[in-house]
């Protein structure tokens, strides 16, 4: 027995359990890089290369845009932009302590509440503070790194073009320190705040749906965002919104002027606001991390604070008074199909990462939608081309309606049918081990792939050919092939989910299995262009080899459906073996 | 106690490669009859288990659960009997009865005998209070009540528990014990695997002892003893660890404490 090696380490100091703690990490993440394939360690490099490109090309456009900004011809232009350039330090600083606060709260909410190694960690004897500031440190370095690496060249990039002193670039690296300590230090607050109210559980599953949905609203809104008829006025009013992080009542001001007057001489002004930014973010993140540790360690923070909410009595209804309105739909669909739809349809519905999986293709259908209409309105001028050819141009901007509801109608099919089997995880054993034979099984999970799709897609196409006044034929024609095509696509998706299933994923990211997850999908993608030309292409050439149109899409109807309804009974007539043998590894 | 076997393994065998996890392992459990399976860690316990409820398929030999072959009718098979895991995973999104009127659907029970049975169950496994909110909120012993709730809904001739009391508190425990007697009372076959050799000791009418995925005795405890030469009043311990080939850990634990 030796208790005089732990005591040693018990009072090591903090500095060296934190190393032994981020040593730790070191070794998973070396371990991890070696165990990885060749392929997968020539990807890990690419990526570090590209990285550091990265940076530089960032450097690189920083230092041009900011010359352009500062140019005579842009000033005529535009007006004196110098108060924007002042504040950009400034906005940098602020956009990095926002974005660190927010990523850090997730991560950190991961590591303390979701990881599960905290028990162990605080039961071993290290100080409990190493194992937080560990937990800090784990948490706001990947995203520290991704600040430099966009925040740093444009920082660096304004200080080569004002010529700026020594002083101001190590500063910058400080001032950018100091700032991520203190968003992750408040982080670790709000999250001790927000899990005594909500299950932490539950916090992750909405803070994906809102990461999810606000990234897919940010990148697709660029879409309807006229940009190419901005003014310069406008242009210059939109960069003077910049200038607005100029303002005492905005805490990174300080470090921005701060880091601006240490790099244009003004010493005493400089260091005073730089030394305030220090001590105001060295202040925050040591209160915010004794009061963070002490809620855990008290317990106060794993208390759920509100009591949970009660189902009310009236849900717990007796089946057997809605047994009549059932009866029809039991003699259409086998009970266990039915149990099945309707298990996968409410875990769909409440778990909230599946959520933002299917609000994606609504975002981005609307956008479409948007573009499609807009597009339509801002007129089509007389063309000198032949009228065959307008004829088919025509038919096509028909067509593009069912193009749309087919995009979405993919997009839903990735998510369902490629992991209809491995969604079921672990819990896979309640389905295998039950009464049902397999063709049951893939019969429920094509309806879990088709019917979604099938209601959201033609929804849209239903609302965009109203909005675009398509005429009658040519709608029920559309919302035909756009069945079909769901109906097949739906087969195709669900034979890739078969053959790529896994049950062994703990983070449902890893559901479906990368080949089959992308081969799956590129050819989900491939079949729907192909029935979308077997239904459209007699349409678009009937006016040319002198066609009736309604001749034309019954040959259309004739080649697309028999090709979707042979793709839809691919996987429940050749893959039952597939799903008997599943598990059995 | 019923002459009939309930459960019928012929020279089960499975192999996942070269490894060979149950090596021609032959029982059988007769209704009205709890059988205990004990064996060390990765004697091929778990593996038994899930051939014989249909879980994983037997590279050679064969199962019959009631008469029906596992092979041959896994669904008359998989019908007649109940199964809970050694770990229950269940859908966490869906609440208790939820996930009990779900079992009781694939099992093709009618829905005013589920709602009958959800009742009962929940209160025999003292689940009133969760059985409307989501299993995520569960601890590991309400979900193996739950798990245990769903292997019982429809009545099964045959019940198969891979450590079943793992996770339960004393109370639950006991509440399992007297739940399979009466199961075996109305002409049952239990069929349960434990690390806990007082459990079978006390509980089970007979115990395999399974090692290296071979098994290597099977009888009643007094036929277990004269197995293994040993006296009368020795222990299940003790003639497991002579089995098993467990004793010598017996000699080091004595030099280290």
């Amino acid at each position: 027995m030796e208790p005089l090696k732990l005591q040693n380490r018990q009072h090591s100091g903090l500095i060296a359990s934190v190393l032994v703690l981020l040593r730790m990490r070191l070794v998973l993440i070396v371990g991890g890089f070696r165990r990885a394939t060749w392929r997968g360690k020539v990807g890990y490099l690419l990526l570090v290369v590209l990285i550091l490109v990265g940076m530089g090309f960032a450097f690189y456009l920083s230092w041009q845009l900011l010359k352009l900004i500062r140019s005579p011809e842009i000033s005529l232009l535009m007006g004196d932009l110098g108060q924007i350039t002042a504040a950009l330090p400034g906005f940098v600083v602020t956009a990095a302590f926002v974005g660190l606060f927010l990523t850090s709260f997730g991560f950190l909410l991961q590591a303390l509440y979701l990881a599960g190694d905290m028990d162990f960690l605080l039961s071993s004897p290290l100080p409990i503070r190493a194992v937080f500031l560990a937990k800090l440190l784990q948490a706001v370095l990947p995203n520290f790194a991704f600040v430099l690496l966009f925040g740093l060249p444009v920082l660096y990039g304004l200080g080569y073009v004002g010529a700026y002193r020594w002083l101001y670039y190590p500063l910058v690296l400080l001032v950018l320190v100091a700032v991520a300590s203190a968003a992750a230090g408040l982080a670790s607050l709000i999250v001790m705040l927000v899990v005594r109210v909500f299950p932490a559980r539950r916090i992750a599953e909405v803070l994906g749906l809102v990461v999810g949905v606000s990234s897919i609203i940010c990148s697709q809104s660029g879409q309807l965002a006229n940009f190419g008829d901005l003014s310069p006025a406008q242009t210059t009013q939109a960069f003077s919104a910049l200038a607005r992080f100029n303002s005492p009542l905005i805490p990174m001001y300080w470090s921005g002027q701060g880091l601006v007057a240490v790099g244009t001489g003004s010493w005493l002004t400089g260091s005073v606001l730089v030394v305030a930014t220090l001590l105001v973010c060295g202040g925050l993140f040591m209160v915010s991390l004794a009061a963070a540790e002490k809620m855990y360690y008290s317990g106060w923070a794993g208390m759920q604070g509100s009591l949970q909410r009660k189902k009310a009595p009236n849900r717990v209804r007796n089946r057997a008074a809605s047994g009549r309105s059932r009866y029809w739909s039991y003699r259409l669909l086998p009970q266990a199909v039915q149990a099945l739809l309707k298990k996968d349809l409410l875990v769909l519905r409440r778990d909230l990462r599946n959520l933002s999986q299917i609000i994606t293709p609504l975002i981005l259908g609307v956008v479409y939608t948007v573009m499609l209409v807009r597009g339509r309105a801002n007129g089509t001028e007389a063309s000198d081309a032949p009228i065959w050819f307008q004829d088919a141009i025509s038919s096509l901007a028909v067509y593009a309606n069912v193009g749309i509801a087919i995009f979405v109608a993919w997009m839903l099919l990735n998510r369902l049918g490629l992991v209809a089997f491995s969604q079921e995880g672990p819990s896979y054993w309640v389905l295998k081990s039950a009464p049902v034979s397999e063709r049951r099984l893939l019969v429920g999970k094509y309806l879990l792939t088709a019917l979604p799709a099938f209601v959201l897609s033609g929804t849209f196409f239903v609302v965009i050919s109203i909005l675009r006044q398509t005429p009658t034929m040519a709608f029920l024609y559309g919302l035909l092939a756009l069945s079909f095509c769901i109906v097949g696509a739906a087969g195709v998706s669900l034979s890739f989910g078969v053959l790529g299933a896994r049950f062994d994923w703990q983070d449902p990211r890893k559901m479906a299995s990368g080949g089959a997850g992308c081969v799956g999908s590129i050819a989900v993608m491939g079949f729907l262009g192909v029935s979308f030309l077997l239904f459209a292409g007699p349409t678009l050439i009937a006016a040319g080899i002198g066609w009736e149109p309604w001749l034309a899409q019954a040959v259309g109807l004739l080649l697309g459906g028999l090709f979707c309804l042979l793709a839809a009974g691919l996987p429940i007539l050749t893959l039952s073996k597939r799903v008997g043998a599943f598990m059995e590894t | 106690m019923n002459s009939e076997p309930l459960i019928l393994t012929k020279q089960l065998t499975k192999s996942f490669g070269d490894k060979l996890a149950v090596d021609q392992v032959s029982l059988e459990v007769v209704g009205g009859e709890i059988f205990g399976f004990l064996g060390p860690n990765g004697a091929g316990k778990t593996t038994t288990i899930k051939m014989i409820v249909g879980l994983l398929q037997p590279t050679a030999g064969e199962v019959y659960v009631a008469g029906y072959d596992v092979q041959a009718e896994p669904l008359a098979a998989k019908a007649v009997k109940g199964y809970v895991p050694d770990t229950p995973n269940l859908y966490k999104k869906l609440s208790g009865r939820e996930f009990l009127r779900f079992v009781g659907d694939l099992y093709g029970m009618e829905a005013a005998r589920v709602d009958r049975r959800i009742e009962e169950m929940h209160k025999l496994f003292d689940l009133s209070e969760a059985i409307d909110q989501t299993i995520d909120s569960y601890s590991h012993g309400m979900q193996q009540k739950t798990a245990l709730a769903a292997a019982l809904l429809h009545d099964p001739k045959v019940l198969v528990l891979d450590e079943p009391t793992v996770g339960l508190d004393p109370k639950s425990a006991r509440l399992i014990k007297d739940i399979l007697r009466q199961m075996t009372d109305r002409g049952a076959a239990v069929f349960l695997s434990t690390h806990i050799l007082e459990i079978a000791e006390r509980m089970c009418d007979r115990i395999g002892i399974i090692h290296q995925g071979r098994l290597i005795a099977v009888g009643t405890m007094d036929e277990l003893r004269s197995l293994s030469l040993s006296q009368a009043g020795t222990s299940l311990e003790d003639i497991f660890l002579t089995l098993t080939g467990g004793a010598e850990y017996t000699e080091i634990a004595d030099v280290l404490s």
